[in-house]
């Protein structure tokens, strides 16, 4: 957009498909729609057969995860797509880590290259643009004064949600502080664009009706200024010589490649494919810094079961509130709980609250757990009654708690050396464990879940971390499937320690600059994507 | 299961009996292919032999049993009534189709308001997708076609023609694991979108109270944000085992 209405000829290279029709009206058509088997059957998303990622938690992980890896989709629209569209700004204390909280040993904490304040005005452009509902009124003190705001949301919130309603007063029993959570997603017609009717397929879902428009504003006022999108686009590899890149290497669906030349090059693959893009493309890398510090954010899973009445958190838009308290570093007892854990402080993040699952993802789960509890007969009316009960959909209620990462040299991509895509290139081979610090935050909050389901009134509560780890290791899963993908390409005025500079140029490369989630020093405790885009706008902003 | 064959055969001759009277146009739009190719006259599967395909539609009716099958589900239709046999055989044969019947269109299926079934015409693969899928359906496949023989080797030589007893004996054995991809895919096939071929007459939705999908009418903001009001729900059963052991997994 930046560059478009700028003057430059701008060319848009998409490898997935186009899913929008008329993405240069207010309100494009779209094929997304309420249909959780063409969810969970990828279809936004890379194949995870044809193009699998590899997992693992260190160089010595005997048993690395080849499959699906934080699976973005691979779409014109991107990671927007397919979002609950939560937009929390970043802290304060997160742009500066290093200089407001301090040195962690072991992680690389570092200060970004801009403050909050100096982020604040694309945070509020961005806001505009893609249409965020929220109450400044509303806010917890604690959030306005890490994120202080000059104005009023574009939207006020929309409907509440039922289940986040009832887990909000429990939250106020106990003396946290709920509030309605701030998302892109209209509360009334907003730039041409219809109110959301709360048909309840939000997150992982692309939006029927477009009340959530995400990236694509953006990207229609780049098409508006002449930008060109072409889709089934892969670039493969960036062509460079000396220190600049000359232009990209595309390949289509048929597997044919060709050469596009340009003064200037931006990437925005997200985390693990602009690494990736980088190592094929041999960047040159002096310090070997390209692909580490990655940071995912550390999920533990909250669920409340309710045996008087049906939540129906399945109307809405997943949830509708969140609290902060978590994701402050002083909160009563988190200093000297980090102190225990031989730490100088810890946060997790914000609390989302208000979720449930969905018919299939439901069913899924009765059938793993009938061959524990019935094993002789795990099947059969026994499922059919768990499906009626739906103690684990119509009456449960979900936390999610997002538990800030530290950026760790030893977390990190690289190419596979084994597994290839199904056109030969070499898969990004992810390589992340969680430390002391997002295990520590994690064993103080996690009691925290229960306690807030239990003060909402649920029968049976309980808090389960969303990966394993040593130090819980039965939990949901083994592979990290949060979708927040932070570092890799991190920010910085040192060489030796980052890989772009201030403005996310790469450090080698004159014109090669990068606009994601990998440019991030540090994860923060929120959803990470109105950050990306505030970053990207504020950095492009001096690429001119 | 004699009664069960008997009455497929009376749904199809009545069917294709109806069709004789139809004009051409109105064939096509026939509410389900199922319809369209029995009356066409072309093979009732797409992958399926009438074998494999009835004892598919006798175990998936152990997994997931209705009114026929086990007596305390009258009322609550499963398996066979929501046609997942057919999903899975629309499935395992998706990519003989044009589009593949993988990924269902949108934005609206006929359900909540659009006049027509966007949701009907499917989506072609990409060649990535067209390359995962291929190797995934015909791993699929080749479980089917052993599974399938398994189960009738288990039963004694033939699962359909065991007692209900037996049949639940064989599948709670799940040999090389087939009954668990089985039951996962007749879990698809029963609270999926109809377009896929399963969830015949929204009989797995309606069971659990669930609306399926509602766009372009959505919900009132008052059904978002109001109780539904009370309903009750003492556990019995596999549910209060399972409420036990997440209140032992507590205790830990």
């Amino acid at each position: 957009m930046v560059l478009a209405e700028g003057g430059h000829d701008v060319t848009i290279l998409e490898k997935g498909r186009n899913y929008f029709s008329e993405l240069v009206s207010a309100r494009p058509g779209t094929v997304f729609s309420n249909d959780e088997l063409k969810s969970d059957r990828n279809f936004a998303e890379a194949d995870p057969i044809a193009e699998p990622r590899v997992f693992r938690t260190s160089p010595s992980d005997a048993h690395p995860f080849v499959g699906s890896v934080q699976a973005l989709p691979q779409t014109v629209g991107g990671g927007a797509v397919h979002w609950d569209a939560k937009t929390p700004r970043y802290w304060d204390i997160d742009f500066k880590k290093l200089s407001l909280l301090g040195p962690i040993t072991g992680a690389a904490i570092e200060d970004w290259p801009f403050s909050y304040d100096e982020i604040a005005p694309a945070y509020s452009e961005i806001e505009t643009l893609i249409g965020v509902q929220g109450d400044v009124a509303a806010l917890p003190e604690l959030t306005l004064s890490h994120a202080p705001r000059s104005g009023s949301f574009p939207m006020p919130p929309g409907p509440a949600q039922y289940s986040s309603l009832v887990v909000a007063k429990g939250c106020e029993r106990i003396g946290l502080h709920p509030f309605p959570a701030a998302m892109a997603i209209n509360s009334r017609a907003y730039d041409g664009r219809p109110v959301c009717n709360n048909c309840g397929f939000c997150s992982d879902y692309g939006c029927p009706i477009v009340a959530r428009i995400g990236a694509l504003a953006p990207l229609r006022r780049a098409l508006l200024a002449g930008a060109e999108l072409s889709d089934r686009s892969w670039v493969v590899s960036i062509e460079w010589s000396g220190r600049r890149a000359t232009g990209v290497s595309v390949m289509d669906e048929s597997g044919r490649r060709h050469s596009l030349s340009a003064d200037l090059v931006v990437v925005g693959a997200n985390p693990i494919e602009t690494v990736r893009l980088a190592l094929l493309s041999r960047l040159p890398d002096p310090h070997g810094a390209t692909g580490r510090h990655l940071m995912f954010h550390w999920f533990t899973d909250g669920s409340g079961i309710f045996f008087d009445e049906r939540l129906h958190a399945y109307r809405g838009r997943d949830h509708t509130h969140d609290i902060d308290d978590f994701a402050d570093p002083d909160f009563p007892g988190a200093r000297k709980a980090a102190n225990a854990a031989g730490l100088p402080y810890f946060r997790a993040g914000k609390v989302e609250m208000g979720g449930s699952d969905r018919p299939l993802g439901e069913a899924q789960e009765y059938q793993q757990i009938l061959s524990y509890v019935e094993p002789h007969k795990p099947f059969g009316t026994a499922f059919k009654q768990l499906m009626r009960a739906s103690l684990l959909r119509d009456r449960l209620l979900g936390l999610v708690l997002m538990g800030e990462d530290l950026p760790y040299p030893t977390n990190l991509v690289d190419l596979d050396p084994v597994h290839r895509d199904f056109r030969g290139l070499p898969v990004p081979r992810v390589t992340y464990s969680p430390g002391r610090y997002e295990l520590a935050a994690q064993a103080f909050y996690m009691p925290w879940l229960t306690k807030m389901l239990d003060a909402a009134g649920a029968q049976v509560s309980i808090a389960v971390p969303q990966q394993s780890s040593s130090r819980f290791p039965i939990s949901a899963g083994n592979v990290p499937q949060t979708d927040h993908m932070m570092g890799g390409m991190r920010m910085g005025t040192d060489p030796a320690t980052s890989v772009t500079d201030a403005t996310g140029r790469h450090h080698q490369l004159d014109n090669v600059f990068i606009a994601d989630g990998s440019v991030f020093p540090s994860s923060g405790g929120h959803n990470p994507t109105l950050t990306i885009m505030a970053t990207a706008l504020h950095n492009a902003r001096q690429w001119l | 299961m004699r009664s069960l064959e008997r009455r497929q055969v009376l749904k199809t001759a009545s069917l294709a009996g109806l069709g004789l009277l139809l004009p051409p146009e109105l064939l096509r739009a026939a509410p389900s292919p199922r319809d369209a190719e029995d009356v066409a006259g072309r093979g009732r599967w797409l992958v399926f032999t009438a074998h494999q395909a009835a004892v598919v539609e006798e175990a998936t009716a152990r997994l997931i049993p209705g009114p026929l099958d086990d007596p305390s589900e009258r009322g609550h239709p499963g398996a066979r009534e929501a046609d997942v046999t057919r999903y899975i055989d629309t499935m395992l044969g998706a990519l003989s189709l044009s589009p593949a019947k993988v990924f269902a269109g949108g934005p609206f299926s006929n359900r909540a308001g659009n006049p027509s079934d966007d949701m009907a015409e499917f989506i072609g693969l990409t060649p990535g997708q067209a390359y995962g899928w291929k190797r995934r359906i015909a791993g699929w496949r080749h479980q089917y076609s052993v599974g399938i023989a398994s189960l009738d080797r288990a039963a004694g030589g033939s699962f359909i023609r065991a007692t209900a007893a037996e049949r639940d004996a064989v599948l709670a054995r799940n040999e090389e694991g087939f009954v668990s991809l089985l039951f996962a895919h007749a879990i698809e096939g029963m609270y999926s979108n109809p377009e896929y071929g399963g969830n015949a007459g929204l009989v797995g939705w309606r069971d659990i109270k669930f609306p399926g999908d509602v766009q372009p009418r959505g919900y009132s903001d008052a059904e978002v944000s109001r109780s539904d009001g009370p309903d009750r729900y003492e556990p019995a059963g596999a549910a209060a085992k399972l409420l036990n052991l997440i209140k032992i997994s507590n205790g830990r």
